[in-house]
């Protein structure tokens, strides 16, 4: 008795606190949302493509979230602990969590998914399974994972979906496996109603762990293939909250300038954004490092940032955002717009220009995720021209572009890759050297860019205990990929979000408005 | 009897015929095409893994030979398996079930206008030939014709629903409203308003201008002159002999256009978010949802041989006296 | 048949279309004078709007001349018209003249092979090959030229069926001319005039079609048609309107015309069928 005492005292005053914040949130309401394209499924342990996680996270969650700081949040798990040789992490998981259909959230949850379900449909998954030497569950909530060496960027691995182990009983084929559009977990909101080509529908889930969360009573996912159709749903007030993406960004600064509607730059602290054109290094002339710095100098990117992407952007010159922790700035080849330095190169390269004054030619393959990236790739085009370089616009659409982009077939390719918090699990794929003609994804190593010496630093830094150690690794790193230029950084990405002043708390941590929403509430 | 049965079943040897071509014909388009399912579903994952790409290709079946993929399309197209959405996992037909009512409200409604309006006003044009009225008429209809179709579709939405506020912008009914009976009805009439309307007009261009074409045709043959000079009413005229006879022409041209309207209403669906079948081929298209993609094709073009047939009846139970020949 | 001079008179329609075409061509053909070079090229500065000095049409995000870029544009867009146009009317006449001439399997074959492509949802199945083959000048033609044959094979079947058995091609036939010369000397030139007329509005509809795919998103980059134009300005349309508008009205005005002439041709060279002539 007299060792409940204190905690129950305890846990009455940490009520008591939440509640008198919570006096300023208001219970009830709908949201409404977009989301386009509509995903294949909300099921987040199926595939991790936005869309799907924009709506699945509110269903399903991690053991841990993290903060616009990029410090790991409780979540599933209640605390944790790392061992000094950081190789291993003790997850104590919260009590009194249910799935939503009610069976007991369990450390066997946590296993079978971060050992069995994710690995088999995630490519990702595998690799953050690859580092693990065994995981162990000394009791119903706690998961000890002791890793092969230490790999810092491994806290941040856990924000991947915790799936509900007792609906895959005897199930091998997890891809086709029937319950996984049953959509249970353990989230604030649960689903509600599907109907395809029109909208998603999620409702409050009474019996969420967060006391008196979450606030909203429901979320609409709207369906709208159309641009101009968004806007103007936002317009008319049918829609509450409109993400980059969802209109153009031009579009973005006229419907901030409406009464009530807030704009926002936060939200993307640990997705990362940045853009990119891959040079395909494996093709000449661009295996010469004086091509790749003219084609640099060639691109005015403020001109990009400020024209095209109507200001939300940022420069940058090397393979890390300026939100990593690692970032180093001082270490980086600074490439300023210069077309004359940029002609002296190419000169030098011994790429003299024809009698038209062309110099050679090369195929650039746009990203085909809408117009302002169309006008990148024909400012591109324009600025390239200038330096006696013709780019032609390859058309294509996504697959096209994801297949050429992976097997090098192309010149110059547009791209926007989210590094994410750890460049351990974010930009180390990009750069670290592959055999073969094929990359993968299209956040790997499509440049086909290869240094022994990065490689070296950057596997090094992956599993470097020593936070200072590793900064001065990766500062190594960034300095050599920065000089060598093997890909241009175009801006480091704003992604804007809009929404009526009524929405509180959307954006309360580095994952934005993919979080769970347990905290946004709408003013009346 | 036994003429018009055989003429019949000719009729639906030949359409299965058709469907068979389809399929071959887009089977093989689809497989020419860059890029494949596992591409879009790896997506932006990030991580570089090529196996895992492989092998999520191995899995959907894709690393089989072309030959060897049609044969398996084909046994399995055979009992009516259409197969399984490589995206979402879940039996095509399914997927085109919920989205196919849709479509078919949406072309059906403008159908219908275009039709009514069509030929009431291309009636009247043709009476009033080369009148004030005939000019007027004609210059609308050809004006309607020549908007590309989804400007009209934003300009209405600018001015109803925006500027106006009147109608809703986009979709099929209000998102979240629980409404059933007469209110869902009227909510999803104020839904389809605008986009039949913008569709139906276009098409009412197209019908007016044949039903004034057909209209003055009948109008100058011997039957009418002979009709008239018999001092039959002109009321009685009309109905029986020249509407009659004007309209098989008609008949015949709105099944053919049949199939534009179907697989047409891709656009409208696109600028109105209505949920129908259009937009759905062109979202499998873009995500390489073969299976998904030929199915509709499949039903469309089922659809629309299926308007033929009825259109076929229809024409030769209007007029015994035509042939049944090829 | 009456003189055209006759028709245009009493065609105020007609004369309208003619003299709108003959406007468009004109643009088309002095573009490179009055636009020398790249028409796309950044020259000014961005979101200027229409009658600004110099920049009769404006300019868009990347200071490119909307003006330019029509001018050029005509000219992409007349060629993708004439083009397609000219594939279908050239296959089409040729499978409905053999279709027509020759009947029984002969037709049937020919009949079967043309139903196929009116049956498939037609600009469902440009818009699959355009991205398929990936756009270009060359796809998009030929893409659009495929599902516009058949309506040219149906007119000259039936023309060429009703033709076929009258007197002067029996004549011909029991005077020993083979039949490539009865064909295409005595039959197909009797069927240029329902050909002409429906040519002539199958090249508005694929200036619509053509438009249609560009807002689909399909539109090549490389050349700048008015459909490109529409396309890449719609979604700037409530901040730079005049982007898509101004390629929107340009469509319009030729589609009109074109229907405009076709409707004149008509009335020409089948003057009962437009109520003109007399009435009882």
């Amino acid at each position: 008795m007299s060792r409940f005492l204190p905690s129950f005292a305890l846990s009455v005053a940490l009520s008591l606190s939440a509640w008198s914040s919570a006096s300023a949130q208001t219970a009830g309401g709908t949201l409404n949302l977009i989301v386009q394209p509509e995903p294949p499924t909300v099921n987040v342990g199926v595939n991790r493509l936005g869309p799907t996680t924009y709506v699945g996270n509110k269903i399903y969650e991690g053991l841990l979230t993290y903060s616009a700081d990029l410090k790991p949040v409780p979540r599933l798990a209640e605390s944790w602990t790392v061992s000094d040789d950081g190789l291993v992490y003790t997850f104590n998981l919260r009590r009194n969590v249910k799935w939503h259909d009610g069976e007991p959230f369990t450390a066997k949850d946590v296993v079978f998914s971060f050992e069995k379900f994710l690995p088999a449909l995630q490519a990702r998954s595998r690799l953050n399974l690859a580092e693990v030497k065994e995981i162990a569950t000394p009791d119903d909530h706690t998961v000890v994972f002791t890793l092969k060496a230490a790999f810092p960027a491994f806290i941040f691995v856990h924000n991947t979906a915790v799936l509900p182990a007792h609906l895959y009983e005897g199930v091998t084929d997890f891809r086709n496996a029937e319950a996984n559009t049953k959509f249970v977990g353990t989230g604030p909101f649960k689903f509600a109603e599907w109907k395809k080509g029109s909208f998603i529908h999620l409702v409050k889930n009474p019996d969420y762990w967060g006391d008196g969360k979450p606030y909203l009573d429901d979320i609409f996912f709207h369906v709208i293939p159309d641009a101009n159709s968004r806007a103007i749903a936002f317009e008319t007030g049918k829609v509450d909250v409109l993400r980059a993406g969802d209109v153009e960004n031009f579009d973005i600064r006229r419907l901030a300038e409406l009464d009530s509607v807030e704009l926002t730059e936060a939200g993307w602290e640990i997705l990362q954004p940045v853009g990119y054109i891959h040079l395909n290094n494996r093709h000449k002339p661009l295996d010469d490092l004086r091509v790749r710095q003219a084609i640099a100098h060639a691109i005015d990117r403020q001109f990009i940032i400020d024209t095209i992407f109507a200001g939300f952007g940022h420069e940058t010159n090397g393979p890390l955002s300026r939100l990593s922790q690692f970032k180093d700035t001082a270490v980086e080849t600074k490439y300023e717009y210069d077309p004359a330095k940029a002609n002296a190169l190419l000169d030098e390269a011994g790429l003299k220009p024809d009698a038209n004054g062309v110099r050679f030619e090369v195929q650039l393959v746009p990203l085909p995720y809408g117009e302002l990236w169309q006008r990148q790739a024909e400012y591109t085009r324009e600025a390239l021209a200038a330096v006696g370089i013709t780019v032609n616009l390859v058309a294509t659409d996504v697959p096209g572009w994801f297949k050429r982009l992976t097997s090098f077939d192309y010149d110059l390719g547009q791209n926007f890759v989210y590094t994410t918090a750890d460049p351990a699990v974010g930009i180390s794929y990009a750069y670290t050297t592959i055999e073969g003609d094929n990359a993968g994804t299209t956040g790997g190593n499509v440049n086909g860019y290869s240094n022994a010496e990065v490689d070296r630093l950057l596997a090094e830094a992956g599993h470097e205990n020593d936070a200072e150690k590793r900064r001065t690794l990766y500062s190594q790193a960034q300095k050599i990929i920065s000089a060598e230029v093997p890909q241009i950084w175009t801006h480091d990405i704003v992604f804007p979000t809009l929404y009526r002043e009524k929405v509180r708390n959307l954006i309360t941590s580095g994952l934005g408005t993919d979080e769970n929403f347990a905290d946004v509430w709408l003013a009346k | 009897m036994m003429d018009r049965l055989g003429f019949l079943t000719g009729r639906a040897a030949r359409a299965i015929l058709i469907l068979f071509g389809v399929i071959v014909l887009n089977f093989v388009l689809l497989r020419v095409a860059p890029g494949d399912p596992a591409s879009v579903l790896a997506g932006d994952q990030g991580a570089a893994d090529p196996a895992f790409v492989e092998e999520l290709r191995r899995d959907l079946g894709l690393d089989r030979s072309i030959p060897a993929q049609l044969w398996v399309y084909t046994k399995s197209l055979a009992q009516l398996d259409f197969g399984q959405s490589y995206r979402e996992q879940r039996p095509v037909v399914g997927i085109i079930a919920e989205r196919l009512p849709a479509t078919l409200i949406l072309t059906l409604t403008a159908f219908g206008f275009a039709l009514a309006a069509g030929i009431s006003l291309g009636s009247m044009a043709a009476r009033h030939a080369g009148s004030l009225l005939d000019t007027v008429l004609t210059s609308v209809s050809v004006m309607f014709f020549a908007m590309p179709l989804f400007w009209i579709g934003l300009m209405a939405i600018l001015l109803f629903s925006v500027w106006l506020g009147w109608l809703p912008s986009y979709g099929m009914a209000t998102v979240g409203a629980d409404l059933s009976g007469l209110s869902y009805v009227a909510d999803i009439a104020s839904h389809l308003l605008l986009p039949a309307l913008t569709l139906g007009l276009f098409y009412m261009a197209i019908y007016m201008r044949v039903t004034r074409a057909s209209v003055l045709d009948v109008l100058d043959r011997d039957f009418v002159r002979t009709a008239r000079a018999k001092g039959l009413k002109p009321g009685l005229i009309w109905r029986r002999h020249v509407l009659r006879n004007a309209l098989l022409p008609i008949i015949t041209f709105a099944s053919l256009q049949a199939g534009h309207l179907i697989g047409g209403s891709i656009l409208i669906e696109t600028v109105f978010a209505w949920p129908g079948i259009g937009r759905l081929a062109f979202d499998a298209l873009m995500q390489r949802d073969y299976n998904l993609l030929l199915a509709i094709f499949f039903i469309t073009s089922a659809i629309v041989v299926g308007i033929n047939l009825v259109a076929d009846i229809l024409y030769v139970a209007a007029d015994p006296r035509i042939e049944l020949g090829a | 048949m009456a003189r055209p001079r006759e028709i245009l008179s009493r065609n105020p329609g007609a004369a309208v279309g003619v003299a709108l075409l003959a406007a468009i061509l004109l643009l088309a053909v002095f573009a490179d004078l009055l636009y020398p070079g790249d028409p796309w090229r950044m020259a000014a500065r961005p979101n200027l709007p229409p009658f600004s000095p110099g920049y009769l049409f404006g300019t868009d995000m990347l200071g490119r001349d909307l003006a330019a870029g029509i001018a050029h544009g005509a000219r992409v867009t007349l060629l993708i018209a004439s083009a397609v146009t000219g594939l279908a009317v050239a296959f089409g006449v040729a499978v409905g003249a053999v279709a027509g001439y020759f009947g029984g399997r002969v037709d049937d074959v020919a009949m079967r092979f043309t139903e196929f492509f009116q049956t498939i949802p037609s600009f469902l199945l440009t818009v699959v090959i355009v991205a398929i083959v990936a756009p270009s000048l060359t796809s998009i033609i030929l893409a659009i030229a495929v599902v516009s044959w058949p309506q040219i094979a149906r007119v000259v079947r039936a023309e060429v069926l009703s033709l076929a058995g009258q007197d002067f091609v029996r004549a011909a036939r029991v005077g020993g001319l083979s039949t490539p010369r009865i064909i295409w000397g005595h039959v197909l030139p009797n069927v240029l005039s329902p050909v002409i007329v429906a040519a002539s509005l199958m090249t508005a509809t694929v200036i619509l079609i053509e438009s249609g795919i560009s807002f689909l998103g399909l539109g090549n980059r490389d050349f700048v048609s008015w459909g490109y134009l529409l396309g890449t300005g719609r979604t700037a349309f409530r901040v730079n309107w005049w982007l898509s508008t101004i390629p929107g009205v340009a469509i319009f005005l030729t589609v009109l015309s074109l229907n405009l002439v076709g409707d004149g041709l008509n009335d020409w060279l089948n003057p009962r069928s437009s109520g003109r002539g007399k009435r009882a």
